[in-house]
Parts: structure tokens; C-alpha cells; sequence
């Protein structure tokens, strides 16, 4: 008996480790390969999540069948309860690794906030429904792969960056004979390609922070109290098959009440399959070996989910209300003309209600053009991606974001659909453009304009320069009909600061209302 | 020239600017009453590989321009996430026949590589210059991406337009260097010939690059000065460059232009588009400073 526990845990253990190192290979596989085609399934973790399933399915009142990967994962639950979180889950590993560097603040185990999760998940489920999308803010992988992608990764590039920067300059050069190979192996195994710079790097590194900071309350607070996912495996888990007894009549030990990272045994050594993990340190740890996880277990006693009535009408009702305040906001009536969808986006309130702000397209974009948005598309559009064309563009010939979209906001699109999916239109700004303003020769958007017939034209024009002089120029105007929004042209606008070359959303495809009034005529 | 000779030079060009006259005017007159008139070689053929053997051949062929030993670049064009038949890259066998060639003349290193205008990895995939260089098995060859730390800057002593660049280091010091441009079209240089591909050694902001372009690519010209100029217009991109996307703007001529004078394997190649070399401001710009010589004339032009 107890070496059938040991060999479980190390199991469990090993479940861990492999899963959490999958995970980490795929996040780093999420970016251009050598071709279009991404070889991994990089977003399957976000596809076997039955709660996002199960709120984007709310959300956009359909079944979005490339989330099916999660009912393997309900099914497994129906019979083996919360195993998902202590076997699998990559944020769960990552808090049971660094569990022993944060001591908690109070011994014991409180479970004060149990219930909080299950009206949180009540919450966002109904949210979801009514049109507010805030799935992705509490889900743990959203918080983990946003966090990874847009602080910790970048970050890591920079510290190595910067290291071997150093020891390239300053050290004599038999050092770089040991630092050069390493940096250059390094790039080519973990370090990101290229350096990419992120909107609310740092707010998504403390989000992130946050759930190891509230390690010091409890072991595995965010899996106890908040978790959304939990909550959701915890309702299946109630009527899983197999379960833990305790002991019932075992004295006054309480190892397995002590070593429970999920506090999920009561004080009459009941194991309450709301909350146990399957983690199966308690069978190790009790001296009597009263413990055991089985099939046939009906004494055992089916747990409540201990919820008071007015929280979860509470819940239910701010669920339902708060989304219909979403409307009354400006933006409900006039659009940020600077919120750029990567292309194939579905219409807002549709792309909204699918987008579980997982970063996943933000971290395989490879012109690094897609940010998060802050609250350019309201509080319920926060992480969603945008383009920003001055951080960078949205390359011609790729299609990567929408490839690696777990729920489908983003559509997958062909090049071909690709090359007329028009996401802006851009206008410029002759106070600034060089050859309007000051009579300088420039042309760099008409350059780099990716469409075959460039969307970007000039004409010569004669104009005097600041020195008085008259000078002949190209003059560039755009051919609305040609241009994608792609942005390359403010990306690449030569001006210090802000562009002569800007991207509104006008005109964008997936939006009838935002058609350009007049259609340009070549000239 | 090797590289000692040619910093040499470079001292006693600055010498000579800094000693003479404030209004110093060695003009192209000068330095083409000591020289010959430079010799530009053209061929046309199916064959690409047999093609840059043949163009090479009244050069001197290639052991006048890589001797054994020396660390050589071969700078093709591949700026953009285009395919060889769209002609915006340099043709990936024609990178690949230099580079053979090159190895065959017993180089010791030799390095290609390009700052790209579209996403990096992509240029050297999509181009397919990256497939032709992994199918040469030869541990002498290297071809990577700029590493942004090796951008140095470099002043222009006889720029007009420019006095300072970030140059990449592996280019300003090749024993060697060999231009290998695909000729192609571009609204603001009105083509893209030898010494446009060389904005591709640069780091910074290049954008700046296109205010008074002509004479700053001259300028730039100044330092990087390539031993073998090899204008690839196997097939030239005549509207929309430089980067183009549709095949109705490419012809096929299967022609490779060859030069040691920069200036005149430009000038040359510019009649292929049916225009004259007096069109390109690069090329006149050049010209004036004595980097070449423009006049179709004053040239040895052999079909080879």
C-alpha cells in the first residue's frame, strides 16, 4: 500500500514535469518556423480548457468546435475527478515548484475563500453570455502564457542580450571564445529571435506575480479560491467516480490535513473531491495507511459546495447586469478609429466575446505589430490584440496569428484570404510628410508597400523646400482600394516620433459600418 | 587591391583633401587618364551556374577577385519576403554559383548575408537564397543574420551627404567583398542596381537613407567598394519595386552584368531597362566622385 502511494506521486510528479516542459516547448515553438505552417498544435492547452470552452461557447452562442479537445478532459474528470490540476496543469506545477521559496504567513489550512471561485466562475459564465468577455482575466493559462509572452520572455532576451553584449565589448577575446558559442547556442534553442517590446508588459508580469505573491496566504490559494478552471473541474469532480477515503476513526494525527496542498480534508479526515488534486502525498504521509483512492467507494460522503444563496444570486445578477452598462459607454457608439484587429478578427462584439486574451497571437506575431489593447476597446476588451504599426507591422505574406487562435476569434485564413483582408486604411498627414511639408524626397511607405499594385502611389509635384528652393518631389496618396492596413509603411515611416503614415480602422473588412465613404479612382 | 593597399589609398585620398586646395577637384578625368577604361562583361544563358563562370571569364575569372585564404563577402539582395520568380531577390542560383566559385578560388571564409526590409527569417526562406546556401556542405560557408552588436560606425570622410553610418562590421572588414544585386526597378532610385544592394551592410535608421539618395548611396559607396560588382538580371523587375508580388511585372533576360568598376556594372546594367545611366542619380553621383566611370563609351564592354 504505501509503496503503490510512492509510486504515485512520483508519477504525479513525473505528469508534472513532463507536462510543464511540453508546455514550454510548445510556447516557444509558438513563432515563425522556416515556414507559414506552424508544425505543433502550440495552442492546445488553451483548447483543452473546458472553461473557456464553456464560456466562449456562451459568448458567442455557438459551439466552438475547435475547443473540442475539452471534453476529453471532462470526461477524464467524470472519472478521476480534479486530477487535471495536480497532474497537469502547467500553473499548477509552477506553484508546486516554487512552493518551498514562499513560506506561507499562517500555518494550516483556512479555506476561507473556497467558495469565491465558484462564484467567480457563475459570474464570468453568465457574463459571458450577456456580452461581457472577462474570461481571459482570470484563467490561468491566459494570465501564465500573457504573462510569459509579453514581460517574462522579452525579458529573458534582454538580461542574456545584454550580458553577452557586454562580455562582446568589454571582454578580452578568449572569453568570447567560451561566451560567443553559448550566446549563439542559446539563440538558437531557448532565446526568442528576435527582441519584441510589449504594451502592459510589466501589468501583466505583476498579474502573473500576483498569483505566486498569494502563495504566502495559503498553499495554492489561486487554485483553491479563484481558479475559474478549477471551479469548473470541481462541479464535475463532485460526481467523479473515483475518489479518496480517509480515515475515519485514526486519532489525533493529522499529517494528511497538514501535507494537503489543496486543503481539501476536513477535520474528520473526509477528502473532498471539490478540492483534492489527486496529488496523493497524503497516502505517503499517513503513519496508518488509511488512506486510499478507489472505484467502490460509497461510504463515502458527496460533498456540498457550501455556497450562501445571496453571494450566488449575487453572482448571478451581477453576471447579468453589469454587461448592459457596456453599452451606454461612447465606444459603444463611436469605435477608438485607432483599434486595429490583426486580420481575419471577427466583428468586435463577436472577435470580444470568442478572444480569451491568451497572448498566444501576440506571441507569434512576427513583426512584433500586435499589443494588447489597454482600454481602447473598454474594460472588457483589455489584453485583446491590436496592431500597433509603429511597434511594428503585420507581415504580407503571414498568417500565423490566426493559426494559433485557440477559439477561433481570429480566423484562420489562406494567404490568398489574407492578401484582401483589409484591417485599415491609412491616411496621411501632410503637415508631416516630408515630401509635402518640407519638400524632402522620402517615399520609404511607397517601398516597402507589400501589395503587388502598390496600395501607396505618388505623384511629382513641384513644391518649395525650406530653404525657398524649387524642388520636384513624389508625393505619395493612397489607393484605398489596395490597401490591407497592414501598417508596414508607419512602421517603416522615416520620421522621429509619430508617423506621417497612419492606420485608422476605416474601411476594415469585417465591418460594413466602417466602409470608406468614397472609393479613390487611380490617377 | 588588397585591404592594406586599399586603406593606403584611403590615407593618402585624405592626405590629399586635407593638404590641397579647399575646392579639391580630382575629378573622374584624372583617375581615367591612369586607368584603363574598366572593363564590363556581359553574358546571357539558361545555365546560371555556367553562366556566372562565363561572365567571369574577361574579368579574369574568379581567382582575379578571391585569392586563397582571404575572408570573403558575398552580399546578395534578399530585402524582401519574396519568391525567386517575382525578381525582388537576388536568384538563388546565382548566389549559389558566386559562392562556388568562390570556394573553388580557395576562400578561406566566406560570409553572406543581408539586412532585410521585411521580417528577417522570412527574406532568407522565401527568397530561397537560405535553401541554396544549406545544399553547398562546406564548413567555410557561413550565412547568418545581422547580430545588431556588429553595426559600426564609420565616418564618411569624403561624404557629401552623409558623414556618418553604421556599417556592418564583417563587411568593412572582408579581405574580399562581392556585390551580387538583382537589377529591378524603384520609384525613388528609378532602379536598384550595385550601389543600392549596399544599404544592405547598413544598420540604423536607413530611412534616412532616401532624402538625397543618389548622392548618399555615392557617399556610402565611398567605403564599401566592392572588388566584383555581379548584377544578377536573370530576371528584372520592371514596375512596382522594389519589391513587385506580380509576375506581369517581371521579364526574363537571363543576363548577369560583371565589373570590377561599380560604377560602370550599374551604368551598364541600366540599359538593360532601356535607360541611361545618366537617369540614375546614384550613378551620376558616383561618377562625380571619381568612385567610376558612367560613359558607356569610355567602357570595355565584352559579351561573354
Amino acid at each position: 500500500m504505501k509503496t503503490k502511494g510512492m509510486q504515485l506521486r512520483y508519477w504525479r510528479r513525473l505528469s508534472q514535469i513532463l507536462c510543464f516542459v511540453l508546455f514550454l516547448f510548445l510556447f516557444i515553438k509558438t513563432d515563425y518556423s522556416g515556414s507559414n505552417e506552424l508544425p505543433y498544435a502550440v495552442n492546445i492547452l488553451f483548447r483543452v480548457d473546458p472553461f473557456l470552452a464553456a464560456a466562449v461557447s456562451l459568448g458567442s452562442k455557438a459551439l466552438v468546435v475547435l475547443m473540442w479537445p475539452s471534453l476529453i478532459f471532462i470526461g477524464l474528470s467524470v472519472i478521476f475527478g480534479r486530477f487535471f490540476c495536480g497532474w497537469i496543469c502547467p500553473m499548477g506545477s509552477l506553484l508546486d515548484g516554487v512552493h518551498r521559496f514562499i513560506p506561507q504567513v499562517r500555518a494550516g489550512n483556512t479555506n476561507r475563500f473556497r467558495s469565491f471561485k465558484f462564484y467567480l466562475l457563475l459570474f464570468l459564465l453568465i457574463g459571458a453570455f450577456f456580452g461581457l468577455p472577462a474570461a481571459g482575466y482570470f484563467d490561468p493559462f491566459s494570465i501564465l502564457v500573457r504573462g510569459l509572452a509579453l514581460s517574462v520572455y522579452p525579458a529573458l532576451n534582454v538580461l542574456t542580450t545584454s550580458f553577452f553584449t557586454f562580455t562582446y565589448q568589454e571582454m578580452p577575446a578568449w572569453v568570447n571564445m567560451v561566451t560567443e558559442p553559448l550566446y549563439a547556442s542559446l539563440k538558437e534553442t531557448i532565446l526568442p529571435f528576435q527582441q519584441n517590446h510589449h504594451d502592459l508588459a510589466l501589468v501583466s508580469f505583476f498579474i502573473l506575480l500576483t498569483i505566486f505573491a498569494l502563495e504566502r496566504l495559503e498553499r495554492r490559494f489561486f487554485c483553491r479560491s479563484t481558479c475559474p478552471v478549477g471551479a469548473f473541474y470541481a462541479i464535475v469532480a463532485r460526481f467523479s467516480l473515483m475518489r479518496g477515503k480517509g480515515g475515519t476513526k485514526c486519532g489525533k494525527c493529522r499529517n494528511c490535513m497538514n501535507v494537503c496542498r489543496m486543503g481539501a480534508i476536513d477535520e474528520e479526515r473526509h477528502i473532498s473531491p471539490l478540492d483534492c488534486n489527486l496529488c496523493m502525498d497524503c497516502i505517503v504521509m499517513c503513519p496508518g495507511n488509511k488512506i486510499s483512492f478507489g472505484f467502490q467507494q460509497k461510504e463515502v460522503r458527496k460533498p456540498a459546495f457550501m455556497l450562501s444563496r445571496r453571494t450566488f444570486l449575487g453572482s448571478l445578477m451581477l453576471g447579468t447586469a453589469l454587461p448592459f452598462f457596456l453599452g451606454t459607454r461612447t465606444m459603444a457608439k463611436r469605435p477608438d478609429p485607432f483599434l486595429i484587429r490583426p486580420p481575419g478578427a471577427l466583428p468586435e462584439t463577436e472577435f470580444l466575446s470568442r478572444c480569451v486574451r491568451c497572448g498566444e497571437c501576440m506571441k507569434v506575431c512576427i513583426g512584433n505589430g500586435l499589443q494588447p489593447s489597454f482600454l481602447d476597446a473598454g474594460i472588457e476588451g483589455l489584453f485583446s490584440p491590436r496592431l500597433s504599426a509603429r511597434t511594428g507591422y503585420c507581415e504580407y505574406n503571414c498568417t500565423l496569428c490566426g493559426q494559433v487562435c485557440p477559439t477561433g476569434a481570429l480566423a484562420e485564413l489562406t494567404l490568398a484570404q489574407k492578401h484582401v483582408t483589409k484591417i485599415g486604411n491609412v491616411f496621411f498627414d501632410k503637415n508631416r510628410c516630408l515630401p509635402y511639408a518640407k519638400g524632402i524626397p522620402c517615399i520609404v511607405c511607397e517601398e516597402h508597400c507589400p501589395t503587388p499594385d502598390k496600395a501607396i502611389q505618388f505623384r511629382e509635384a513641384q513644391v518649395l523646400n525650406s530653404k525657398g528652393e524649387t524642388v520636384w518631389v513624389m508625393q505619395p496618396y493612397l489607393v484605398d482600394e489596395r490597401c490591407i492596413g497592414c501598417g508596414i509603411c508607419e512602421a517603416k515611416c522615416p520620421l522621429p516620433g509619430a508617423s506621417a503614415v497612419r492606420v485608422t480602422s476605416a474601411g476594415e473588412s469585417r465591418n460594413p459600418e466602417n466602409a470608406l465613404p468614397v472609393q479613390s479612382q487611380l490617377y | 587591391m588588397d585591404r592594406r593597399d586599399f586603406m593606403k589609398q584611403v590615407l593618402l585620398w585624405s592626405a590629399g583633401i586635407s593638404t590641397s586646395i579647399p575646392s579639391f577637384r580630382i575629378g573622374s578625368g584624372l583617375l581615367a587618364a591612369e586607368k584603363e577604361p574598366p572593363v564590363v562583361s556581359h553574358a546571357r544563358g539558361k545555365n546560371y551556374y555556367e553562366l556566372v563562370g562565363r561572365v567571369l571569364e574577361p574579368l579574369g575569372g574568379i581567382g582575379k577577385f578571391v585569392k586563397t585564404g582571404e575572408h570573403v563577402v558575398i552580399k546578395p539582395n534578399m530585402a524582401w519576403d519574396r519568391n525567386p520568380d517575382q525578381a525582388a531577390n537576388t536568384h538563388p542560383l546565382v548566389v549559389k554559383a558566386i559562392v562556388e566559385h568562390s570556394l573553388e578560388a580557395g576562400a578561406q571564409k566566406i560570409m553572406v548575408f543581408d539586412r532585410t526590409c521585411n521580417e528577417q527569417r522570412r527574406c532568407y526562406v522565401n527568397s530561397g537564397i537560405q535553401e541554396a546556401m544549406e545544399s553547398i556542405k562546406d564548413k567555410r560557408l557561413a550565412y547568418y543574420h545581422p547580430d545588431t552588436r556588429k553595426f559600426i560606425p564609420v565616418n564618411i570622410e569624403r561624404g557629401k551627404a552623409v558623414n556618418r553610418l553604421e556599417i556592418y562590421k564583417d563587411a568593412l572588414e572582408a579581405d574580399t567583398y562581392i556585390n551580387v544585386p538583382v537589377a529591378k526597378h524603384h520609384s525613388l532610385s528609378k532602379l536598384t542596381l550595385g550601389l543600392k544592394n549596399s544599404m544592405g551592410v547598413l544598420g540604423g535608421n536607413r530611412g534616412n537613407m532616401h532624402h538625397n539618395l543618389g548622392q548618399k548611396l555615392a557617399d556610402l559607396a565611398t567605403v564599401i567598394r566592392p572588388k566584383l560588382t555581379l548584377i544578377d538580371a536573370t530576371r528584372i523587375l520592371l514596375r512596382n519595386g522594389p519589391q513587385g508580388g506580380d509576375l506581369d511585372d517581371v521579364r526574363i533576360i537571363d543576363t548577369l552584368v560583371a565589373s570590377a568598376d561599380p560604377v560602370a556594372c550599374d551604368a551598364f546594367a541600366t540599359t538593360l531597362f532601356d535607360m541611361q545611366p545618366d537617369e540614375i542619380p546614384s550613378t551620376v553621383a558616383a561618377y562625380k566622385m571619381g568612385l567610376g566611370e558612367m560613359h558607356l563609351a569610355n567602357m570595355q564592354i565584352i559579351q561573354a
